[in-house]
């Protein structure tokens, strides 16, 4: 292997301004060493030309579902490591809703091991309550030592007010963010798609926007009321996000984050029964897409996460109410951001290195990774006039249910770049 | 017209095609009248009943139907007392792929299953009432009995659905097919059972007196289903009559004013409606299913059989 690797002639993103900088990246090790116009390759030195292309900090995903342990059909650890790696990612957090759950300092170390054998960091987190049943508290003491960095019950809200009152003010003083999966059971009964023009002409069971917006007022309330830090997941709707953005200006502390199919994908795409459009929380209306594209843009959503819920084709191959919910979003989420909203000029790459990688990284309490002298090189090189077929050859995760499968969209992920090694190379 | 593998539900269907199966159900109800009332059109073929839940009406009138017409009938049984998912009906169809059926009638609890065993078979799938979706036999057997009702015009006519609408599948095919046929639609049920995204253009009353000044030509009365109900909709099946339902106080008034009552079938007495309400003679129950099987004769004549697909790959 060469010392050295130049990447040349690329334009670089950063988080801060939408412009982006053309400049060279000479790459020692795993540090980057110059960042500049015309560097002279060295000798011993690999020379990647990135004429025409984009070099972008690696992403981070704060909500994935690699399965591991208890449902491996679907997915494991060391799969989707390589599904994150193929879309650009080069660290991520898994949620904890195993069999058995993540909920005890013994389960974390077993995914932890499984997680240092992959090629990129794995973190993860761990559940609120015992099993995810919203009744008592998890051993969050233990799993913070052994190394979870947020917890959650996702899947799951905690039902009872009292149970989460009680999980915000004992995770506070371990500095842990508490992840909120935002729903009123109730209201959401047998629902499997966002109740609306849709669930009446399929006369499906709805999941009213109300379910998510209630759950997510008031887990914002009690997370005021006790000084703990929130961070809502998959938000879905313009009133819900409206909430966060209140809540914000008075200075609770809370942070968001928005799913690109939530962005992309409104209800009437599920057409006829179309399962790879099923997710919870499901996909609501075009207004909602618009308002939450505007809160990307404006800055009410912390962070960009895909939620990748995989599921084999024979679990989603069901009728529209049987079938699980989720969508698999590792691999597509960069493209399909690319293809949809910055080749468009909706947004720039700023918005992508910031939501996608720096501020994830930022609220679990990372240091971003930055294209900058003397930091580690971990970043990828971005093709636009290129495209991606999602097949499922070029898949490496286990499940391949998204929307997107065997879809074109233009952009692709041609390298990605870890501590100065190419971990992907098209 | 383009020969057509399923019927799964009203939107699919092109003006041509309602008026063909309309038009051609006209000679089929006509043969109900000789000494013989078979044909030999589908003989040969074979036509499965699949039904998820429990059925007698409908599933005889497939049946009635199919042997009018010379097929083989088959009743295929399956559970109907637990809730069976999509994938243990896929596995039912790869049996049923291998005796090569023609015609597949299905009837299940959850929406979306015959379009589901649509993708997954060359059969004819023709679908017989999914959960709360669609219904499109008995939107047609109703369409054709109010055309003949109305001397053959339905255009301007008004209909009035009563009860669940929120759960009935009748509701949603019917209302719609009517509007198709440049119907005008409204419904009175309590406001728990009125979907919330019901279509702007259908009229939504809380009480009859708004739905009497609506001027209704037909009132057709729907299955009120306590079993649905996990969180009731409402008090009681007694309140639900005393404001809801078809009373006798309330007959009186529909039968000065010569509004037809239909009603899918099968009756609550007591509930949506009064015995007395059987033997007006403006109420279209028993000739709505006479032209069940009509109808359904003029779908399976309609519909392209399933193994000819497989025919012509041979």
């Amino acid at each position: 292997m060469s010392a050295f690797k130049l990447f040349k002639g690329g334009d670089i993103a950063t988080e801060d301004k939408r412009e982006l900088t053309r400049a060279d990246v000479l790459v020692e090790g795993g540090k980057i060493k110059q960042v500049a116009q015309n560097i002279a390759a060295p000798k011993d030195c690999e020379v990647i030309d990135c004429t025409g292309k984009i070099l972008l900090p690696a992403l981070f995903d704060v909500h994935v579902h690699a399965r591991e342990p208890g449902q491996e059909q679907k997915e494991n650890i060391a799969s989707c490591s390589e599904a994150a790696i193929n879309g650009g990612v080069t660290g991520f957090v898994m949620m904890p809703n195993t069999l058995p759950a993540i909920d005890s300092a013994g389960v974390v170390k077993t995914v932890l091991e499984s997680a240092a054998k992959c090629r990129i960091p794995i973190y993860t987190s761990g559940a609120i309550t015992k099993g995810r049943e919203g009744k008592e508290l998890a051993a969050i003491g233990a799993m913070k030592a052994a190394g979870v960095v947020m917890i959650t019950d996702d899947g799951f809200p905690v039902s009872n007010p009292v149970v989460l009152r009680r999980a915000m003010e004992y995770a506070r003083d371990f500095g842990l963010i508490l992840a909120s999966h935002c729903e009123t059971m109730e209201l959401s009964g047998k629902g499997s798609l966002h109740e609306g023009s849709l669930s009446y002409s399929l006369g499906l069971e709805g999941i009213p926007a109300i379910s998510e917006e209630i759950c997510l007022d008031r887990d914002i309330r009690i997370a005021q009321y006790t000084g703990a830090q929130v961070h809502i997941q998959h938000v879905t709707t313009a009133r819900g996000m409206n909430t966060i953005r209140r809540f914000k200006e008075e200075g609770v502390k809370v942070t968001c984050e928005i799913a690109p199919h939530h962005l992309i994908f409104n209800h009437e795409d599920i057409g006829d029964y179309d399962t790879a459009y099923k997710m919870n929380p499901p996909l609501r209306t075009k207004e909602d897409n618009a308002a939450l594209l505007q809160g990307l843009i404006d800055g009410v959503f912390d962070v960009i996460a895909t939620d990748h819920a995989p599921h084999t084709p024979f679990e989603k191959n069901s009728d529209f109410a049987s079938a699980p919910f989720g969508i698999t979003g590792l691999e597509t989420a960069l493209v399909s951001l690319y293809h949809y909203f910055i080749s468009k000029g909706t947004f720039g790459w700023d918005v992508i290195v910031k939501r996608y990688s720096a501020e994830p990284r930022r609220i679990i309490g990372l240091k971003p990774v930055p294209i900058i002298e003397g930091a580690t090189a971990e970043f990828i090189v971005f093709n636009p006039n290129a495209t991606t077929t999602f097949t499922k050859e070029f898949m490496k995760s286990k499940s391949v249910n998204t929307p997107f499968l065997d879809k074109t969209l233009q952009g692709s992920v041609e390298h990605v770049i870890l501590n100065g090694k190419i971990l992907l190379g098209r | 017209m383009t020969p057509r593998k399923d019927l799964l539900d009203i939107q699919s269907l092109t003006d041509e095609e309602l008026e063909f199966i309309l038009v051609n159900a006209v000679p089929f109800k006509n043969l109900f009248k000789r000494s013989v009332k078979k044909v030999p059109t589908l003989r040969g073929r074979t036509v499965l009943t699949l039904f998820y839940e429990p059925s007698t009406r409908t599933r005889s009138s497939f049946e009635v139907a199919a042997s009018r017409l010379s097929a083989d009938v088959i009743n295929f049984s399956v559970s109907t007392s637990s809730v069976v998912k999509g994938e243990s009906v896929l596995d039912t169809i790869s049996t049923l792929e291998a005796m090569r059926t023609d015609y597949v009638v299905v009837r299940h609890g959850m929406s979306g299953i015959p379009n589901l065993i649509a993708k997954n078979t060359t059969a004819s799938v023709i679908n017989a009432g999914d959960g709360f979706h669609a219904h499109p036999t008995q939107a047609l057997l109703d369409v054709f009995t109010m055309k003949e009702v109305f001397g053959g015009d339905v255009r301007g006519s008004r209909i009035a659905f009563v009860g669940d609408i929120q759960h009935s599948r009748v509701a949603r095919s019917t209302n719609l097919l009517c509007r198709r046929m440049g119907m005008a639609t409204a419904m009175l049920a309590p406001g728990s059972l009125i979907p919330r995204d019901t279509p702007k253009e259908i009229s939504v009353f809380t009480n009859w007196d708004e739905l009497y000044a609506w001027k209704p030509d037909v009132i057709y009365l729907l299955r009120v289903q306590m079993e649905r109900q996990n969180v009731p909709f409402f008090p009681s099946v007694g309140e639900y009559h005393r404001l809801y339902g078809l009373t006798d106080e309330r007959l009186k008034r529909v039968r000065d004013s010569g509004i037809y009552v239909m009603h899918p079938g099968p009756v609550n007495r007591g509930v949506e409606l009064n015995d007395s309400v059987m033997t007006y003679d403006r109420c279209l129950i028993d000739q709505q299913v006479e032209n069940g099987i009509a109808v359904r004769m003029s779908v399976l004549y309609w519909l392209k059989p399933g193994s000819v697909v497989e025919e012509a790959k041979s």
